[in-house]
């Protein structure tokens, strides 16, 4: 008897290792055209520009082409031009990310504790993330046209300081957009973290009389870390490639509000220095990849919840 | 389970097979004009007046067959028109033809081979009876690389009724001080874009000065200063209309229109542009030549305009070149001022009714023309231009004195493929 | 439940919600009159001044807008189809299958979803100008599968993990063919969640501008954010306000219907690809 049950034992256990491996090949199969597809455009076209970079290369004398080692980037990096835009670029994220956080917990809160009105309220804050952000950006930069904004005619804004017509103004109108756009997105990332709070504790502290503010802040914010970290590190990583928005509201990256990406585009597509560009290129994607190192080692954000280990 | 999700799998895999190969097939190939052995790709930006539609329809029923253009319409902007154009240069497309090149990309197409020089018969043709200044704007390295088409200029444009005569030898800072009395505004395009350059080289030029030799030396020297004086001058009087810093030509055009300034430094267009306002207004307009720098020195005022250029990846370049001969002959040069306000580049069109008909003013502009001074002829124009543009930018926020060494400084190393 | 809030907490929250409705749609408000108006209307800085469909008529006249929609639709559709296709088997092993490396897979899938466009544009115009992939469809999807594919693995392995599998065993058990058990159990279970990523991918990608914008440059394959910058005015030198609205609004309109209609799918697609349940 005993042996017996040994044997089926072995036998079962056997089985499911054969199982277990079968299995493994099957789910490498079939991620396979997924990873494969994924390697190949981002992995390809990275290594490439890198090759790119360390050449003297531009379409506009291309005989000229030739090694230069790290020429480019040593051009880049002691060019003051860079280092204005990393400002930029980072004055734009620091901003528009911080109130996108605020903005976008208060429309979650919204949309969590509304005793009505929910439904237009979910309607409304996805027509921002439906909208082609090109149109977005049309309709913000015609909104402060000197000549035709309507934002012009408001009596806050005087007729002489047209905000499109100066850097603070500009940069201030680009944040704008930017925030419109993404604050619904934030919302939502932060309304399913809201939802996982249990509603019993603030049952509990509503009893033992604790006001909504203190609620908020003892309860809510600490169980919702895990989220806004990770909300924040998506955002983050958005805004530091902000494109659309700059390219339509002030096209060229004019009157100071040239961010990396801008500078990369009129190097590479507006100057076709290709070697110039990519380095330009490759020292962007080092930056972002600097952002996310520092979010998950130094800030702790964990993307377990996203892939559904926790 | 094993069963049905391999299942699964072939079908989509299949399909996703299917589907590339199907889009594989299709969307290949961007070309947008005709195509074969006659077909004649001509592109350039799209001039609203119908002229150069004419021009084509024209060369087309007189070629009878031989060839059959077809007109391309880039966009309004030129800096967006040079974008599409040299991507599909440096792509090595084959769609284009004939190009409908801005003035100043010349030097740059000639020295990335991306054009063909226009020799013997063809360098008669396109050099004889020309006016001066478009005749330089197609010469590079003692060779010629475009036919000159159509030409502009910008003049001095008042309210006559408001501010009375002013003569043709007026200086920058008279005019300045003038406006800033009345009070009035003195519009002009100082956006941070191309049209600065325009205003900055002919600031430079009027006072004896170069930016870039046509070697390639920088020669940025103290003509520098002195224009960053007046551009400056201009942004922080009286005198600078509101807005100056985003203002490009029709943002000018608006504001002489609106009547929020009586001075107006643009092209001709405004011209025929102010009936529509009213023939009151347009009969009130006086015009006079480009302001000077230097009072001893007479004016340089700027010079646009288009050269035909034929793409050395054209696959027709024989027809392609009878084609522009065509197009840019004395009689479209006429219609294309008289329906588009494009100046002609033929000096002998000037003499014509049509010419002398759409403008009251034909003499001065002819006259502006042929002095004008083009913008710098090199390769890395378009570079430059842009540090030009950088370094001048806002007018109300230059500090004169550092200028020389910044400009310099920049044109330089856009001149060396840097970062400025 | 009524009972328990004051009139003072309902206008309270009837503010709340007034404003951010505000909110979300003053700039579609705004275009929507700017392309309402006529040329010379176009400057007097008010909403709805105009009431002319001018504009419109001039943008369907317009060959190129056309195209460019043609381009737009056609290419974020197919490359939704692919994504969809790829993400799904890879979202159901992940979501079905044990087998290490997952968390390799899904960081990998985040971290091309983080990717800067700009980083790649220029390897990509240099090499689909050598291959002849420039200004093509096929050039522009397969950029596009760099932010589409890991959205749609996350949406589709998020929405995937809902399902109750058990029940294809289940089935089965009763005397379905597997093809059966799938056919009538399982697709209607993932139907929801694949149509839901589908949306959000589509619309994903109908708003690229950096990879259409460089990498065409004729109809061929322009897409719509991309022609809009490039509109020509009536002029030489006039800025086409009234044209760019009108396209803008087209190209607006049908997304926002789709995103009414589907907005609770939307909602719990962001969500649930955000966090686990």
């Amino acid at each position: 008897m005993e042996a017996a049950t040994a044997t089926q034992g072995t036998r079962r256990t056997g089985k499911k290792s054969d199982r277990a491996r079968s299995e493994r090949k099957l789910a490498w199969m079939l991620c396979a055209p997924a990873v494969i597809a994924m390697l190949i455009v981002t992995g390809y076209p990275i290594g490439y520009a890198f090759y790119l970079s360390l050449q003297k290369f531009d379409l506009r004398f291309p005989d000229d082409k030739e090694f230069v080692g790290f020429q480019n980037y040593a051009d880049v990096l002691t060019s003051s031009t860079w280092w204005s835009d990393v400002a930029v670029t980072a004055i734009i994220t620091v901003i528009s990310v911080s109130i996108e956080l605020v903005l976008g917990m208060a429309i979650a809160l919204v949309m969590h504790r509304a005793i009505f009105g929910r439904g237009p309220v979910r309607a409304a804050i996805l027509v921002p993330y439906g909208i082609v952000t090109v149109v977005a950006a049309f309709a913000w930069r015609y909104a402060f046209d000197p000549a035709s904004g309507f934002m012009q005619g408001l009596p806050l804004i005087s007729d002489t300081a047209a905000p499109l017509t100066n850097q603070t103004g500009s940069l201030i109108v680009i944040i704008l957009a930017e925030v419109w756009k993404t604050t619904p997105f934030m919302a939502l990332l932060l309304l399913a973290g809201l939802a996982l709070v249990p509603d019993e504790l603030h049952e509990a502290a509503k009893v033992d009389g604790a006001k909504a503010w203190q609620r908020f802040t003892r309860i809510t914010l600490p169980l919702m870390r895990p989220a806004i970290l990770v909300a924040l590190l998506f955002r983050t990583l958005d805004a530091f490639r902000i494109f659309d928005n700059v390219f339509i509201i002030q096209p060229g990256g004019a009157l100071g509000t040239e961010t990396v990406s801008i500078l990369g585009y009129n190097v590479l597509i507006n100057r076709v220095n290709l070697g110039l560009g990519s380095a330009i290129s490759i020292l962007i994607f080092l930056c972002v990849i600097l952002i996310a190192m520092f979010f998950v080692k130094v800030l702790g954000t964990s993307t377990a919840q996203q892939r559904g280990e926790v | 389970m094993r069963r049905g999700s391999r299942g699964i799998r072939t079908g989509l895999t299949a399909a996703a097979v299917a589907g590339l190969a199907v889009l594989a097939g299709c969307g290949v190939g961007g070309g947008e004009g005709g195509s074969g052995r006659t077909a004649i790709n001509f592109y350039a930006f799209n001039e609203p007046g119908g002229s150069y539609d004419k021009a084509v329809e024209n060369c087309n029923k007189e070629a009878n067959g031989r060839y059959r253009i077809s007109y391309v319409k880039l966009p309004t902007d030129a800096n967006q028109q040079r974008e599409l154009v040299v991507r599909r240069l440096a792509a090595e497309d084959d769609d284009i033809d004939i190009i409908g090149m801005d003035v100043i990309w010349t030097a740059e197409f000639a020295a990335a081979e991306w054009i063909l020089p226009w020799e013997g018969e063809d360098e008669q043709a396109a050099t004889e009876g020309k006016l001066a200044g478009p005749r330089k704007t197609v010469e590079f390295e003692d060779k010629v690389w475009g036919l000159p088409f159509t030409s502009n200029t910008q003049l001095l444009w008042y309210r006559k009724n408001e501010v009375g005569n002013v003569p043709d030898n007026i200086t920058w800072d008279k005019l300045i001080d003038d406006a800033a009395q009345k009070p009035t505004g003195i519009e002009v395009q100082a956006a941070q874009y191309e049209g600065l350059t325009v205003l900055v080289n002919s600031l430079i030029a009027s006072a004896g000065g170069q930016i870039v030799t046509e070697a390639g030396d920088v020669k940025v020297d103290a003509t520098a200063t002195r224009a960053a004086e007046i551009l400056s001058k201009l942004g922080t009087s009286k005198a600078a209309p509101p807005g100056m810093a985003t203002n490009k030509e029709d943002e000018a055009r608006i504001g002489f229109e609106e009547e929020r300034s009586f001075y107006e430094i643009n092209y001709p267009f405004i011209y025929p542009s102010a009936e529509a306002v009213g023939k009151e207004f347009q009969d009130s307009i006086g015009w006079a030549r480009y302001p000077r720098t230097e009072a001893d020195q007479p004016s340089k005022p700027p010079l646009g305009g288009i050269n035909l250029g034929i793409s050395k990846y054209s696959e027709t370049p024989d027809l392609a070149f009878e084609a522009a001969k065509c197009m840019a002959s004395e009689e479209h040069q006429a219609i294309a001022a008289e329906l588009g306000g494009l100046p002609p580049t033929t000096e002998a069109v000037y003499e014509t009714k049509k010419v002398q008909d759409a403008y009251p003013f034909a003499d001065l502009l002819r006259e502006s023309i042929d002095e004008a001074a083009p913008r710098p002829v090199t390769p890395a124009y378009s570079d430059i231009s842009l540090a030009i543009q950088k370094t001048f930018h806002p007018p109300d926020g230059l500090s004169p004195g550092s200028i020389e060494s910044k400009l310099k400084d920049r044109i330089e190393r856009a001149g060396e493929g840097k970062i400025y | 439940m009524d009972g328990q809030h004051s009139a003072r907490e309902r206008v309270m929250w009837l503010i709340g919600i007034l404003v951010v409705i505000f909110y979300a749609l003053i700039p579609v408000v705004w275009i929507a009159s700017l392309s309402l108006k006529k040329p010379d209307q176009v400057g007097d800085r008010k909403f709805f001044s105009g009431f002319s469909f001018d504009n419109y008529d001039v943008i369907f006249s317009d060959d190129t807008f056309l195209a460019a929609l043609i381009n737009s639709l056609g290419i974020a559709a197919i490359a939704t189809l692919i994504s969809i296709v790829l993400a799904a088997m890879a979202a159901y092993a992940l979501s079905r299958l044990e087998f290490a490396g997952k968390a390799v897979i899904l960081s990998g899938a985040l971290a091309v979803a983080m990717f800067p466009p700009i980083s790649i544009v220029g390897s990509l115009f240099d090499m689909w100008r050598s291959i002849g992939l420039y200004d093509t469809w096929l050039g522009l999807i397969i950029p596009y599968m760099t932010f589409t594919l890991p959205l749609a693995i996350y949406t589709l392995s998020a929405f995937f993990r809902e399902i109750p599998w058990e029940l294809e065993q289940a089935a089965q058990v009763d005397g379905a063919t597997p093809f059966q058990a799938f056919r009538k159990v399982i697709v209607p279970l993932a139907a929801p969640g694949v149509f839901t990523a589908s949306i959000l991918v589509f619309i994903f990608a109908w708003n690229d501008f950096i990879f259409a914008n460089t990498l065409t440059s004729t109809d061929a394959a322009r897409t719509v954010p991309a022609a809009l910058a490039f509109f020509t005015g009536a002029s030489q030198f006039e800025q086409p306000i009234g044209a760019v609205a009108a396209a803008a609004v087209v190209v607006t309109v049908p997304i926002i219907i789709m995103v009414l209609i589907f907005q609770r799918r939307i909602v719990a697609g962001l969500t649930a690809g955000a966090v686990k349940g």
